[in-house]
């Protein structure tokens, strides 16, 4: 059993290091759509770990602003890319963690933010005209990293919110869509932000985040699916924030993360013997985090950014999470 | 789409494509790392980008943009542009829709496609075939969210009583395949609770009724099945329906051998309290759990019999979950006293 497995920091240390650097033209080229945010899971991962400096913060700032749409007044994802608020978000996130908020045109950026909210309260990712809950989680978290939240319209995005509760108390993606963890995480946390938590149902919604755990430890996102380690995050995020972490059984959802490392190459698959990726192993050392495993940086779960820095810019929400372990 | 027979062509060879000035990635910026594109998609969108720059919107963009997003059908750009020039060039949008149906099932998570699909339909107004179309990808993948929200979407959008004509009858065949199937349950919520009254529908404590028989004969067959315990709990919440008034339904599952009553030797079923299966795995944890929840609603001395069904979860039944039944046992506690 994995009773005795450690997280493997170096390892994964040099794997999100050498993710840049990967000549598999193909993998690359399909993931282009995700290159900002893959920098930002990569950023957030490495500061978690304690090793923030790892990768050449110039080269960084300069590869984010290098996505400036200027017509749109946005990030996108990838230079030729248009902006979109999912890469919006994570720019900003990036630009914070590497203290350069002063290269950004902010008054232009929120502006852009705002045109994507709906009649409904919502938001779309882009021009296009998509609406997700991701997207208004992710405005709501821009707005407020930006101090600019007084110019969102509250009540009309809380109330898109109310809409998509579904009656197991989770919520989906749009209204009348099935309850799904990572939804649940977005609208929890947006709604934390908005100091509006008195609009989920936290019983019945807390009773289903803990059904998520499975016999082997592992979370999954609905009920009867199977477990990931990304949900590790966007279940214990949303228990984090309602204050019930304790509800799942730690130990085993530990072990379950640590299996699913690849042991040679570094990095976090989605269960164990599956293929690592920076995606899932940002979510699962951030899960590790809030489960108070030894050695690890605390991680705010409503930003899902270090801690130290949404408490220094004065954002702090009253989440909970598990107490450090001594290693 | 007139070229796509010639995907292995490049652009930069191809003579009508001369006038287009291809525009290279990276003019004056240096990259965080080397991209090595395949030169097919180097090419493709190189010259993308030189169409964009032009603002053209023309047949051969069409065939452009299929070409790129055939390649990476993430790429959300290049749909966003193919929806502009469709809109531009006025072309019925019917020949659209049946390239869609191909790049829907091939890439099915991609939430670009059910985009794309969603802009479309609202062009043509005609939602009716859609519902056929959703069946067949939910044969590909019976989870998949992106396809369940579109249906959603579609059937609310539209609202239109055809539309909604045989959604039970459809939810039926999806449980049928897999009864733990949570998106069927969850879109049976949304078709009789979520989405307004519809004809036939009026009388809601018949409805109710229905709903519960159907839920009871589910769980019946298959006890462990958190998705339809779920949905039993749903609709009593919403019709603020007491969960004691199961109380005879549920306690048998609650048991490891439940004592049948005289008739279920015989081909009857009560449908009312229908009976566990012969070979279903008891006691189910969820209906202990339930009935924990009646006799906690009850209050006074059932109480102390809520705990002693939540210890039993605690140590036996649901032993991983003990955190949680402890709470529960605490929280008991502490209004009783």
């Amino acid at each position: 059993m994995a009773q005795n497995l450690k997280l493997l920091v170096p390892l994964h240390v040099s794997y999100i290091q050498n993710l840049g650097k990967s000549q598999d033209e193909l993998a690359y080229h399909l993931t282009a759509h995700l290159r900002m945010n893959a920098i930002y899971w990569g950023l957030t991962a490495l500061y978690i770990m304690g090793h923030q400096g790892a990768l050449d913060r110039e080269e960084m700032i300069e590869f984010v602003m290098s996505c400036w749409d200027e017509e749109a007044g946005g990030f996108g994802a990838h230079p030729d890319h248009d902006a979109h608020i999912l890469s919006t978000l994570s720019a900003i996130q990036i630009l914070i963690m590497q203290d350069a908020l002063d290269r950004l045109d902010v008054d232009r950026v929120v502006k852009f933010i705002l045109s994507l909210q709906q009649p409904s309260g919502v938001f779309s990712g882009d021009s296009f005209g998509e609406v997700d809950t991701r997207f208004l989680y992710c405005a709501v978290n821009a707005l407020s990293l930006l101090g600019r939240l007084s110019e969102l319209d509250v009540e009309r995005t809380v109330s898109y919110i109310r809409e998509c509760r579904n009656y197991d108390g989770g919520f989906g993606a749009t209204i009348g869509a099935e309850s799904h963890a990572a939804q649940v995480f977005v609208c929890v946390a947006a709604l934390a932000i908005l100091d509006r938590l008195d609009v989920v149902d936290q019983q019945t919604l807390c009773w289903w985040l803990s059904e998520r755990q499975l016999p082997n430890g592992g979370l999954n996102g609905r009920p009867e699916k199977l477990e990931d380690v990304c949900y590790s995050f966007w279940v214990l995020s949303a228990l984090s924030i309602l204050n019930k972490m304790t509800w799942i059984d730690s130990e085993k959802l530990v072990s379950f993360i640590l299996s699913a490392q690849d042991p040679e190459s570094g990095g976090i698959a989605d269960r164990p013997g599956d293929m690592a990726d920076v995606f899932h192993t940002q979510f699962g050392v951030a899960g590790l985090s809030l489960l108070g495993y030894p050695g690890l940086v605390d991680l705010d779960p409503v930003y899902c950014m270090p801690a130290s820095i949404i408490e220094a810019r004065g954002l702090r929400k009253g989440w909970k999470s598990l107490p450090r372990k001594s290693l | 789409m007139a070229n796509v027979q010639n995907q292995s062509v490049f652009y930069a060879e191809r003579p009508e494509w001369e006038d287009v000035i291809p525009l290279p990635q990276y003019e004056s910026v240096k990259p965080l790392a080397p991209i090595f594109y395949t030169p097919e998609y180097k090419d493709a969108t190189d010259y993308f980008r030189g169409i964009v720059r032009m603002g053209e919107k023309s047949p051969r963009v069409l065939d452009l943009t299929e070409n790129i997003i055939r390649q990476n059908p993430a790429h959300y750009s290049a749909w966003q542009y193919r929806y502009k020039t469709l809109m531009a060039l006025g072309v019925p949008l019917e020949e659209e829709l049946r390239l869609m149906d191909e790049l829907a099932v091939k890439y099915l998570k991609t939430y670009q496609v059910w985009h794309h699909r969603r802009l479309l339909v609202q062009q043509t107004r005609n939602p009716a075939p859609e519902l056929a179309f959703i069946a067949g990808c939910l044969q590909e993948d019976a989870k998949n969210y992106h396809t369940w929200s579109y249906r959603q979407w579609l059937l609310a959008h539209f609202n239109d009583e055809a539309l909604w004509a045989n959604e039970l009858d459809f939810v039926d065949g999806m449980l049928d395949i897999d009864v733990r199937n949570n998106s069927a349950w969850h879109h049976r919520f949304f078709v009789v609770f979520q989405s307004g009254v519809r004809k036939g529908e009026e009388d809601r404590s018949e409805v109710l009724h229905r709903e519960l028989t159907y839920v009871k004969m589910k769980i019946s067959v298959v006890p462990n099945n958190m998705s339809a315990w779920n949905y039993l709990r749903g609709i009593l919440d919403h019709s603020k329906t007491p969960y004691s008034t199961l109380a005879s339904f549920v306690a048998p599952y609650c048991e490891a051998e439940p004592t049948r009553p005289d008739d279920s030797s015989k081909d009857i079923v009560d449908l009312e309290d229908p009976f566990p299966s012969q070979d279903a795995h008891l006691p189910c944890a969820a209906a202990i759990e339930f009935m924990a929840d009646v006799h906690e609603s009850l209050g006074g001395d059932n109480l102390k019999v809520a705990t002693e069904l939540w210890s039993s979860l605690a140590s036996t039944h649901d032993a991983f979950r003990k955190k949680y039944w402890e709470y529960r046992i605490r929280e008991a506690q502490s209004r009783a006293h």
